[in-house]
């Protein structure tokens, strides 16, 4: 694929120069030489070699404010995803953070001899089916604990979410064979893996005779719904748990016991913005007897980025990001963070390390998942 | 359910686990092993002057300290095709920059846990404390996990997956 | 980036490496690879034809790049390095392959030899494209000295230094100088006086004009790195004026209060005000505070009524010393092993089993029994037991020999004969008198009448089952020679007990950034060829501090350290590390995990601007590379061991 023909897939020779774009972006905001629309301009003027060495390029954290709010209906993120695809064939792949430790994971996991050993957190306490309607797609979640240098959580997502719906009294099958989703992947311009994981990930939840896919992950989600269906064919009902949850939990399936907790709730990119998840998690949120909920300044399609996407560019302004978020949370009064996102979950709970002597703005609080929460909340239900 | 058990087990004279029997005569692992330099790649360097032989399989790459050892090199090492990896360096209470073993050992034990999800057999990978005059020992650990490697088969990595 | 201009060079070492590996077909190889411009072998790269290949060659050709395969770079790095410079290339533009220790000569098939060389220079080639040049950096040294510990290293070092006109601080944590020296009564084997070779040392030091003596100090805080350190030193108050007190001793006779006097191992007492010994440097007195009624109660002030110099200041406050010095000399020496943790010896429930350092202080003259050789009831024994390895080359307590033990063991065994022609007995497993007169010493001893019984002792008991046994203590020893269990009983037993390392040896290896080995004491920077430097440039060792030793080994260790020390100030320059950590502030988060992990303090976290960003120090940081491990965003590099460096290593080297 040419620049041009991104271009034009995108659309993107309908930009108006407005500046719309770069007065939204939350780069932008912290980074006044970063603009979203100079990046753009550099494209429709030919400037391809400008747009591919310029390491911003994969600064974009893609999470869609630019595109909800273009008054030309320029598909930015999606121009920024195929600009990286060609930037990466010509070697060219931003900072990846973390080394590029979780990137060479995806691909190392994108091999097809591999036998993972991806299931052993999977006790007994949690029970799962050989064939069932329901799959549970647990993700990247085994990894994270073995990368990061603080408890992430990622695996008590998958955990309680298997306990909410046994609860529910549904055991969903969980392939011990699943593999990464390729988000991140597909964001930095790896597409010959990510079609790789994508075809595998296809190939096997077909074998297993699923008709629904539930995520507790929205990238994980967001990728089997808008991305993979240019790859692969799969053709399975997906959900995100709270979407799920806030269905069935009416139904009086799901008892709660009362919990004093002052929180507030982190809206996703993926599955706000991306998605137009915004009321489940709520409604779920308040469900749980005695929980306040307390909003932040921005929230909804407002809501703020937690800074950090694909692994990739993790630099001063992504600390910047997260800690204007923090802040925001903070300032709610609320004891607890919720997000529904084991990626926000990961970067926030990172920008609250602080090992040096001098601190900068303290941004700790309890952070947790939504399913956490609603894990911890539950009482007796007949359906055990 | 095992955790990955990052003890002595997975460090020199560890017994072979029977999972895949394939006795691939013409098959020449590849190890690379990341050695400190005051240490480690002393005692290559020993074995050198003393003459002692061993397979020619092993690529080393020298580090100034086994602390310096991010786990991207391992897994690229693997990704590039590395039928085993040995990260090696000073023992506790010899290392040039005091502490470098302890923070090694701290890299590793998450490093450990990746490979093991990942699915690859333990004996890939490998943490070994070798001191400067250790050369004799050097030796015998590169021949010990070439026949280890042998046994073992190629990594299931060696069809290059590229980046 | 200017295009990167390679030049290779494959070196025969004679036959050492062209025996076995294709030295020919290797730089043929090394001519295709990208950026080489040239590609040559030779017969012997270190020689001066050799080095000047590679000068003409990067002149000629304007190389900016150097890859020598050849021996280890532990070998001649410096060496290929010093030839870029000269020919007006950075050092740092240089790789170097190994293909002798690593290569040739571990490896007999030519075919998988020359192989693995070609990898090993298209690994060098690839890596040296990413060298970055590197500022080489000088920095001044400080002339002065910091000498921390003052007993006989500490005070041979201090005045070796001071003898060379440089300035030393010499800090020691008790009243006195002296160490364990001073509470000896004779050494080995010419039966010297301790205190008579000792003191004039001591005096000197008092005097000496380029020595400041910091009595009853301890050194709190060290930073910077060699050259440069910056020293706080905390000067405890000692509650009397130093400046005024005349050593005259009428407060310790009027003091009411006692306590077990150190200086005498608990043989004596002295008071709460008190003089150590009277050779004491400096000859001031010293409160003990936890002992004093005035502190404890207000009341008494005694000594401040009767001194007649008006030295005495209940409100002195300890004072924090700032000082600056280029190199340490840490010799903090050692401590006695308390045999009391062997039951069965009956130290501490036995009145007369004492150690060695007791009946040292038991046999000088000026010491708490006036020099006789007495048991606790006042009467002469008539045999006394001495037992070798307390403590020692036992598993259960320390693997080592304590060296000294043998010998002072003998000595005392003369001494006994001397004094009061006592019947002796040595317990001993070896005799270890491996020095100077060691072994004349020893055959005097046997002349005179000393039984030898070897084995190690079993126990100690008064429990007496035959008349002889009675109101004696019994030692159950097997007598090896004869192979026979046997019972002697003495009226006195000697515990020759290890020398171990000082029990607050890891805050002092914290604050010095000295490693400990497993037996507790300093790690030295090589075993045989650098006995008193450490991997810490700038601080070195000397004396027991390093292992148990004499007093000879002592005095030549710290001989050795001070030269070491004159060294530095000599030469008055340091070449700084140049491969550091660098810091790109633009990828960092401030975190502080860099400050955390860093053992060397040279990464901290500041606020500069309102943005918290690490700053690396770079004369103190030195290069291990942890902190761009634990960076989880790729902030920190090593300069030198990028990861990318390292990474065109592995893709290289990784594929078969």
């Amino acid at each position: 694929m040419t620049l041009e023909d991104i271009i034009k897939e995108t659309k993107t020779y309908y930009c108006l120069e407005c500046g719309k774009c770069s007065s939204i972006c939350p780069i932008s905001r912290h980074n006044p030489s970063y603009s979203p629309r100079l990046m753009l301009e550099k494209a429709l003027n030919g400037f391809e070699g400008d747009l591919i060495n310029d390491q911003e390029l994969f600064s974009c954290l893609s999470c869609y404010n630019c595109l909800l709010r273009c008054p030309a209906d320029v598909d930015y993120p999606l121009f920024m995803q195929k600009v990286r695809a060609l930037a990466s064939a010509q070697g060219k792949y931003g900072v990846p953070a973390h080394s590029g430790t979780l990137q060479s994971l995806m691909r190392l996991m994108s091999n097809p001899a591999i036998e993972q050993r991806r299931l052993e957190w999977l006790s007994d306490e949690y029970r799962i089916s050989e064939k069932a309607d329901i799959l549970f797609f647990v993700g990247c979640a085994p990894y994270f604990e073995s990368v990061l240098d603080f408890k992430t959580g990622a695996l008590d997502i998958a955990k309680d979410s298997l306990k909410i719906l046994n609860a529910l009294g549904i055991e969903p099958m969980v392939l011990a064979d699943e593999k990464c989703c390729g988000h991140d992947l597909l964001w930095t311009g790896d597409v010959k893996t990510f079609r790789k994981l994508a075809e595998h990930n296809a190939r096997i939840i077909k074998e297993s005779g699923a008709k629904k896919i539930i995520f507790s992950c929205p990238e994980g989600y967001r990728t089997f719904k808008f991305d993979y269906p240019h790859y692969v064919d799969l053709d399975c009902e997906l959900q995100h748990i709270t979407e799920f949850l806030a269905e069935n939990m009416g139904k009086g399936k799901l008892n709660f016991k009362e919990a004093k907790k002052k929180v507030t709730y982190q809206d996703p990119c993926r599955l706000g913005r991306h998605l137009g998840v915004y009321e489940q998690p709520r409604k779920l949120i308040e469900a749980i007897p005695g929980i306040e909920l307390t909003e932040m300044e921005h929230i909804r399609d407002e809501s703020i980025c937690c800074g950090t996407s694909a692994w990739t560019n993790c630099d001063a302004y992504s600390k910047q990001i997260r800690t204007e978020r923090l802040l925001e949370a903070k300032a709610t009064g609320a004891e607890m963070l919720i997000t529904a996102c084991p990626k926000c979950q990961i970067h926030f709970k990172c920008a609250m390390v602080s090992k040096g002597e001098e601190r900068g703005p303290d941004v700790e609080m309890d952070v947790m998942d939504i399913v956490n929460l609603v894990a911890s909340a539950l009482g007796d239900n007949g359906s055990e | 359910m095992n955790g990955f058990n990052l003890s002595r087990s997975i460090c020199t004279r560890q017994l072979l686990q029977t999972k895949r029997r394939r006795k691939i005569t013409e098959f020449e692992p590849r190890i690379i092993v990341f050695a400190c330099n005051w240490c480690t790649y002393a005692a290559a360097d020993i074995a050198g002057t003393s003459r002692i032989q061993y397979p020619h399989n092993v690529r080393i790459i020298r580090v100034m300290c086994s602390g310096m050892i991010d786990p991207i090199y391992v897994l690229r090492a693997f990704e590039r095709g590395a039928d085993g990896v040995i990260v090696a360096g000073c023992n506790y209470t010899d290392c040039h920059y005091i502490d470098g073993p302890v923070k090694c050992d701290v890299m590793f034990e998450k490093l450990g846990k990746c490979i093991h999800t990942l699915g690859l057999e333990d004996e890939r990978l490998r943490r070994e404390l070798i001191s400067t005059s250790e050369g004799t020992i050097f030796a015998k650990v590169i021949k010990d996990m070439v026949n280890q490697l042998k046994k073992l088969g190629p990594s299931p990595f060696r069809k290059k997956v590229k980046s | 980036m200017a295009e990167v201009r390679i030049g290779v060079y494959v070196c025969h070492c004679g036959t050492n490496i062209a025996g076995t590996v294709d030295v020919e077909e290797v730089a043929r190889y090394a001519k295709k690879l990208p950026s080489v411009v040239i590609s040559r072998d030779y017969m012997y790269m270190c020689s001066e034809p050799g080095q000047a290949l590679i000068k003409n060659d990067i002149k000629e050709f304007s190389l900016n790049r150097v890859v020598v395969a050849s021996c280890s770079p532990r070998m001649h790095e410096l060496t290929f390095r010093a030839a870029c410079q000269d020919a007006g290339l950075n050092p740092y533009l240089y790789e170097q392959a190994n293909i002798r220790e690593q290569c040739s000569w571990v490896h007999s098939d030519r075919k998988q030899a020359t192989e693995k060389a070609k990898d090993l220079v298209r690994a060098a080639v690839r890596r040296v494209s990413h060298h970055e040049p590197l500022e080489v950096k000088e920095l001044p040294v400080n002339p002065n000295v910091l000498v921390v510990g003052g007993g006989i290293a500490g005070i041979q070092a201090a005045l070796d230094i001071a003898n060379g006109e440089k300035k030393v601080y010499l800090v020691e944590k008790e009243p006195s100088i002296g160490g364990h020296m001073i509470q000896l009564d004779r050494t080995f084997p010419t039966l010297d006086c301790s205190e008579c070779i000792l003191t004039p040392k001591m005096t000197e030091v008092g005097q000496h004009p380029f020595i400041e003596l910091l009595a009853y100090s301890e050194v709190e805080e060290v930073s910077g790195s060699v050259g440069n350190f910056k020293v706080k030193v905390r000067k405890k108050a000692r509650y009397v004026d130093e400046s005024k007190c005349i050593g005259c001793g009428v407060c310790e006779q009027k003091c009411p209060w006692k306590v077990n006097s150190e200086f005498n191992a608990g043989l004596a007492k002295r008071k709460a005000i008190y003089i150590p010994f009277a050779q004491a440097i400096p000859n001031v007195a010293t409160i003990d505070k936890e002992h004093c009624v005035y502190f404890k109660t207000g009341k008494c002030r005694a000594c401040e009524k009767f001194c007649q110099a008006n030295a005495i200041d209940f409100k002195q406050i300890d004072q924090i010393i700032e000082i600056e010095v280029g190199s340490i000399i840490v010799a903090t020496g050692y401590d006695n092993f308390d045999p009391s943790i062997i039951s069965q010896y009956g130290y501490g429930k036995y009145d007369n089993v004492l150690t060695g350092l007791q009946f040292e202080r038991m046999t000088c003259a000026g010491g708490p029994t006036s020099g006789e050789v007495v048991l606790k009831d006042g009467r002469m024994p008539d045999s006394i037991a001495i037992v070798h390895c307390v403590g020692s080359r036992d598993e259960n307590y320390h693997e080592y020999c304590s060296r000294v033990c043998c010998m002072y063991g003998l000595k005392y065994a003369y001494l006994i004969k001397e004094l009061i022609n006592a019947e002796v007995y040595e317990m001993y497993i070896d005799m270890r008198c491996y020095g100077e007169g060691f072994e004349e010493f020893y055959r005097r001893v046997c002349e005179l009448g000393v039984n030898f019984i070897r084995g190690k002792v079993a126990k100690i008991t008064d429990q007496a089952i035959t008349e002889d046994e009675q109101g004696k203590l019994t030692i159950l020893v097997e007598d090896t020679l004869l192979g026979e269990m046997i019972r002697v009983p003495v009226d006195m037993v000697i515990l020759c007990t290890a020398l171990e390392a000082r029990s607050d040896a890891e805050k002092i290896a914290a604050l010095f950034t000295l490693n400990q080995r497993a037996d507790g004491f300093f790690l030295e920077r090589h075993v045989k060829l650098d006995p008193v430097a450490t991997p810490t440039d700038g601080v070195f060792i000397a004396g027991c501090c390093e292992g148990p030793k004499d007093i000879p080994d002592s005095v030549a260790q710290a001989s050795a350290a001070a030269a070491k020390a004159l060294s530095l100030i000599s030469k008055g320059k340091i070449t700084a590390e140049s491969a550091i950590a660098h810091v790109n502030e633009t990828l960092c988060h401030g975190c502080g995990r860099c400050e955390e992990t860093c053992t060397f303090h040279a990464a901290k976290v500041i606020n500069k601007n309102g943005v918290m960003v690490s700053t690396i120090n770079e004369s103190v940081c030195k290069g291990c590379g942890a902190c761009a491990v634990v960076c989880p965003t790729g902030a920190i590099s090593i300069k030198h061991f990028t990861q990318e460096e390292i990474k065109s290593m592995v893709d290289v080297l990784a594929e078969s």
